[in-house]
């Protein structure tokens, strides 16, 4: 990865800052509202306002004012959150496991799952078994994740009663151990499902349609005559080519699940980064909403900035090329 | 040793190789030739059963045809029994994997040796093919063209396959890279059994001892390669060689008239030849011995179409022609050439029976003809040497395109008109009311040449006796008919008689030539021979004799 | 290449089927007055009433009719559907053509931006624009495509420049023709296949990013929208009301098939390997 690659990036993390720092404060109106949200601002005294917008720095200069933010951000102080009562990173690190706890597994078994029905299916290109997947998930990618959440749940928790409905383990219970993972495990099981269910459509169809690509490139023709075995042409010949896009898209993946994530978990109850947004939202909590927002972001950078840093090592024709 | 038995290869209803059969014997190089889609590509496909069509016959690899076993066997048969190298370099091997991967697969896919030995045996192989150790943990894009063609040759060699399959191997490669890589193909082809599938005739040439000719699935011949190259007897090997550039060949590139159908009855090369008859079209013709080679054609590969036995004339006790002999095939064009009183004019009269001969005979057709009749000059006909004497005044340029048929009675005066305008149009003269009605004055030496030419044409024949038909004419015109004459020879299968003391004019022309010395022929034999290796002192002085710009 | 879309449409069994869904959530929000006697905002005291014969889908915690929200909710979705994929498309055209045609420095601004912005996950961004700007439906459609343009404008650049190597347009060049008239005679014609599939999987993504936005409350909170509707419903879950929460949900699923389906069929008419029929595999 070249120099210009890790300036992309620092001009990313940049844009992250500065969108943070600038869109409440240009917005028309007062500064404090949309940092702070309206409701935050209605129990107050116009003393604590005045004194408030000093300690904030809102009557400084606003170079001065950045400047303070970004120290703010080194030393891990990203506001206080007004609806919780606490300080926006504590917060976040509180919701963060879990969401990594989810999109993390869901990532993974998706991945798994549709690469190796994705091959299967493009390498039975046409016939019944190839047809049925291809259709099946096809149907399946029509359903936006909101919905897919909202069938599992009223499914699976209100009609048939076999999960949880919400949260992320039994409240109270003082489990330990084994009985603690399977609680948490019971809990993760509808949203994990509900999401691996959305993303694994995508993976499906874009590693079923690399390999039927692939598939009429002469190399595969060459492993053909070389006499190797089918099963290792689909996986060591065109499943290690069909991987790199299903790679290069991490990022854009991510954001998907993310996206996903933010639905499922509101939907789910479960307590994450994404029913923080939307409990933040809900509050109109501006300090926990761009806390989120730049946690998020710098996350998904750091994974995107690590996945094209290994890229090189998967396919050799990138190490020639710009990057 | 390797059978192909009835091999009929379908796409759908597209056939694409049909009823063929070869055998290549051990230790032999057979070259596959022809036009690309002529199904090279799918038969080497075929023969190592990965040809994605519906394929019928037999292909026996040492007595076990390998079509009927099933997939799972012909897995097991594969790179051990036969393997292939295959066309498109570029693509061919996968781009994630190092080329030595992909070079110790095969061995460790079927198990012939432990991972280790392997890979000694990938590295003894680049080294074999002039690859250095490195290149092998390269990836196949780092790796330049030839490297790529090398390294493939490597890895085809790896299980030590008795028959090698190569699909143009060298097709993407530079003229000096492909000289490398044929010397290297050369040592590799020791000791097997190899089918080398190309377009390009010269890498045929050089390693190939037989070749066949491939055309719309069917062979056309097969044979040696140095006699089939050398002297194409099929009419679509010689059209092949025609149009193939090599530094030796001495007449201009020719290519063969139209195109390719792919359903028709009886030959299917009838669409294309310029000697087919009636039968051509409804039968289909099988591939048959013809002395040393075998020969797909009804009439037996290219015809000839006129003989002369034993010509001898005398004027008034000068021999002007003395036991003069020699024959002209099918579309071919032959150069006789010697200087002014060497008996070349009298040959052109005594064939078209202006002059009659004292002894000998001559052939049309493979009919002696005893009369010269109608029917002789519908298919015979002559441009002379001087076009202001040969067109007469009297006439308009259409009464003189029309005059043959005319005199021969054929059809109404409107097709006639319509043949003459034709003819004119071939001959690109003009073919409009006012250059119709102009008279032969106001016409210019290469016009009056053409319309010569035109009228000659107008009958459609089948031998064209040239009688010195440029040698009025500038340079800039002269080169002009004699690209329109050939143009014609593609066109028509025309055959030209070219009697001309133009040796460097000969040389660009002709296919075969006879050198006339005091009405006795002293050298005849393929231009590109007689040209570059004359065996005959007074050809040397000729040629020595005859116009060029070098300084030595 | 020609390509022959209505042919490639009608073969295509997923192709028919996106049409055919497509026709029915377009005659529904176009007809949506038609099809209720009630207005979608209308507050009423009836509230959670289940299905009757007075109300289709029963009504709900305002006692406005669900039926008729439904269908005007399809209204929103497609609207803004249509927007957004023709603005992004718009945007990036201008802004990818421009880049590939004018090169030298503005290029390299561009390209620098495009991968910049594809690096962070604009879901995040339209989180933050829009809880500020609580966005109605003009400025959602708005925010929708200005962070949707990058990836399409990418490749609408590259597209380009492949296609000004072309000789067709080298030749239209030696005529004398002008980089404008080069661009709409030449370039957009040729990018139609590009544009069509982007507009499709823009259209896609605006149908369930808007739903997905009005269920998160982020949206402008008056507007009739399928994920107002599911949100307002799974917040009564505990009624059981079924009849209140698919709907909208199957509205959604079904405008986002259609364009699923449209954006495949489009794709394998486009990319003949993926066609059924040629043998693939052993």
């Amino acid at each position: 990865m070249g120099r210009k690659r890790i300036i992309d990036y620092l001009m990313a993390l940049v844009i992250v800052i500065s969108l943070n720092f600038f869109l409440p404060r240009l917005l028309p109106g007062d500064p404090l509202l949309s940092i702070y949200g309206e409701d935050a601002l209605i129990t107050m005294t116009p003393e604590a306002k005045v004194e408030l917008t000093r300690r904030m720095g809102l009557d400084k200069p606003l170079w001065e004012q950045f400047f303070n933010y970004l120290s703010g951000i080194v030393k891990g102080d990203l506001g206080y959150s007004y609806y919780f009562q606490g300080p926006v990173l504590d917060l976040l690190l509180g919701a963060l496991p879990w969401t990594l706890l989810l999109t993390g597994l869901a990532l993974i078994i998706s991945t798994l799952i549709g690469f190796i029905l994705g091959v299967e299916s493009g390498w039975r290109k046409g016939r019944l078994a190839d047809q049925g997947l291809l259709t099946g998930f096809m149907f399946l990618n029509g359903f936006p994740d909101l919905v897919i959440g909202l069938f599992l749940l009223l499914l699976f928790g209100v009609v048939l009663g076999l999960f949880p409905l919400g949260g992320a383990m039994t409240p109270y219970s003082q489990l330990t151990g084994v009985s603690l993972l399977l609680d948490v495990l019971h809990h993760l099981f509808l949203p994990l499902s509900a999401l691996v269910l959305t993303e694994i459509a995508s993976c499906y169809l874009l590693t079923r349609t690399t390999v039927v690509t692939l598939l009429e490139e002469p190399f595969i023709l060459t492993a053909r005559a070389k006499g190797i075995k089918p099963k290792n042409i689909r996986y060591r010949h065109v499943g290690r080519n069909s991987l790199l896009p299903i790679v290069t898209r991490t990022g854009v993946r991510l954001g998907r699940l993310f996206t996903g994530a933010l639905f499922i978990e509101t939907i789910f109850a479960y307590p994450g980064m994404g029913l923080l947004i939307y409990r933040a939202i809900l509050g109109r909590d501006f300090p926990l909403i761009q806390g989120v927002f730049f946690l998020v972001a710098v996350v998904i950078l750091l994974i995107n900035f690590f996945v094209e840093l290994i890229y090189p090592r998967i396919d050799p024709r990138v190490k020639n090329n710009a990057y | 040793m390797l059978e192909i038995k009835d091999l009929t290869i379908t796409y759908g209803r597209n056939t694409v190789i049909k009823e063929l059969n070869l055998t290549v014997p051990k230790g032999d190089v057979l070259a596959v030739i022809g036009e690309s889609g002529a199904g090279k590509t799918t038969l080497a496909l075929s023969l190592m059963g990965l040809c994605p069509g519906n394929v019928e016959g037999q292909i026996i690899y040492q007595g076990v045809d390998f079509l009927s076993l099933p997939e799972p066997q012909r897995r097991l048969l594969r790179w051990n029994k036969v393997s292939m190298v295959f066309q498109d370099l570029n693509r061919s091997f996968n781009p994630v994997m190092t080329v030595l991967e992909q070079i110790m697969e095969p061995m460790l896919e079927h198990e012939l040796l432990s991972r280790k030995e392997a890979q000694k045996k990938a590295y003894y192989l680049l080294n074999k093919v002039g690859l250095a150790p490195v290149k092998g943990q390269m990836y196949p894009h780092q790796l330049s063209g030839g490297e790529k063609q090398r390294a493939l040759i490597a890895m085809a060699l790896t299980n030590d396959p008795e028959v090698l399959i190569l699909d143009e191997p060298t097709a993407a490669l530079d003229g000096l890279t492909k000289a490398k890589i044929c010397e290297l193909l050369k040592e590799v082809f020791s000791e097997k059994t190899v089918v080398l599938v190309t377009h390009d005739l010269s890498t045929a040439y050089q390693l190939a001892n037989r070749v066949a000719v491939l055309y719309q699935g069917r062979i056309m011949e097969l044979g040696l390669t140095k006699d089939i190259l050398k002297n194409p007897r099929h009419p679509y090997t010689r059209g092949l060689v025609r149009s193939f550039p090599t530094l030796d060949a001495t007449k201009d590139l020719q290519g063969i008239p139209g195109f390719g159908i792919e359903k028709q009855e009886g030959c299917v090369f009838a669409n294309r030849c310029t000697q087919r008859i009636a039968d051509c079209t409804k039968i289909i013709p099988k591939l048959e011995k013809r002395g040393e080679r075998e020969i797909a054609c009804l009439r037996g590969g290219v015809v000839n179409l006129l003989k002369v036995e034993d010509l001898t004339k005398v004027y008034s006790g000068v021999t002007a022609l003395k036991g003069v002999s020699l024959d002209i095939e099918e579309g071919e064009t032959v150069a006789v050439v010697g200087e002014s009183g060497s008996g070349k004019t009298t040959l052109a009269l005594c064939l078209m029976g202006l002059e009659k001969a004292n002894q000998g005979s001559i052939y049309f057709q493979g009919e002696k003809i005893v009369k010269w009749n109608k029917e002789f000059y519908q298919k015979v006909q002559m441009i002379f040497q001087n076009p202001q004497d040969c067109i007469s005044h009297r006439l308009n340029v259409l009464e003189t395109v029309c005059e043959p048929l005319v005199i021969q009675k054929l059809g109404t005066p409107e097709e006639r008109i319509h043949k003459a305008k034709k003819a004119l149009r071939d001959v690109e003269l003009p073919d409009e009311d006012e250059f119709l009605n102009r008279y032969a004055h106001h016409l210019s030496g290469g016009e009056l040449q053409r319309l010569a030419i035109a009228r000659a044409l107008v009958l459609e024949p089948k031998l064209l006796i040239a009688d010195e038909p440029t040698s009025a004419l500038d340079a800039s015109i002269q080169a002009k008919i004699m690209r329109l004459i050939m143009d014609l020879q593609e066109k028509r299968g025309l055959s030209i008689l070219f009697i001309t003391h133009d040796l460097a004019l000969a040389r660009k022309v002709s296919d075969r030539v006879f050198v006339l010395k005091d009405g006795q022929v002293v050298e005849r034999g393929l231009s590109t021979q007689i040209f570059s290796l004359p065996q005959h002192p007074y050809t040397r002085k000729l040629l020595q004799a005859t116009a060029n710009f070098s300084d030595f | 290449m020609h390509i022959n879309y209505v042919r490639g449409f009608k073969e295509n069994r997923l192709g028919r089927l996106g049409i055919i869904f497509l026709a029915l959530i377009l005659s529904i929000a176009f007809l949506a007055p038609v099809l209720t006697a009630y207005s979608p905002r209308q507050v009423s005291e009836n509230i959670f009433q289940p299905p009757s014969q007075k109300h289709w889908l029963g009504t709900n915690d305002l006692g406005q009719d669900i039926w008729s929200r439904v269908i005007f909710g399809a209204r929103t979705s497609f609207i803004t559907a249509l927007s957004v994929g023709i603005l992004t498309v718009t945007l990036a055209v201008f802004i990818g053509c421009s880049a590939a045609l004018l090169r030298g420095i503005y290029e390299r601004f561009v390209l620098r931006l495009i991968d910049i912005f594809l690096i962070i996950p604009n879901i995040l961004l339209l989180l933050l624009t829009a809880a500020y700007l609580r966005p109605g439906p003009v400025t959602m459609v708005i925010v929708l495509s200005i962070f949707n343009w990058p990836g399409c404008a990418r490749i609408i650049r590259a597209q380009t420049l492949t296609l000004q190597e072309k000789s067709h347009i080298k030749a239209a060049k030696t005529f004398g023709a002008g980089t404008f008239y080069i661009l709409v005679k030449h370039i957009i014609p040729d990018l139609g296949p590009i544009l069509a599939s982007s507009f499709i999987a823009h259209a896609r993504r605006a149908v369930f990013m808007e739903a997905g936005l009005a269920f998160l409350g982020i949206s402008d909170p008056l507007l009739i929208s399928w994920g107002t509707i599911i949100n307002r419903a799974l917040q009564y879950s505990y009624l059981n009301n079924w009849y209140w929460l698919l709907p909208p949900a199957l509205g959604l699923s079904l405008t986002v098939m259609a364009f699923s389906f449209l954006g495949y069929t489009l794709e394998e008419i486009l990319n003949p390997r993926l066609k059924v029929g040629k043998n693939a595999g052993d």
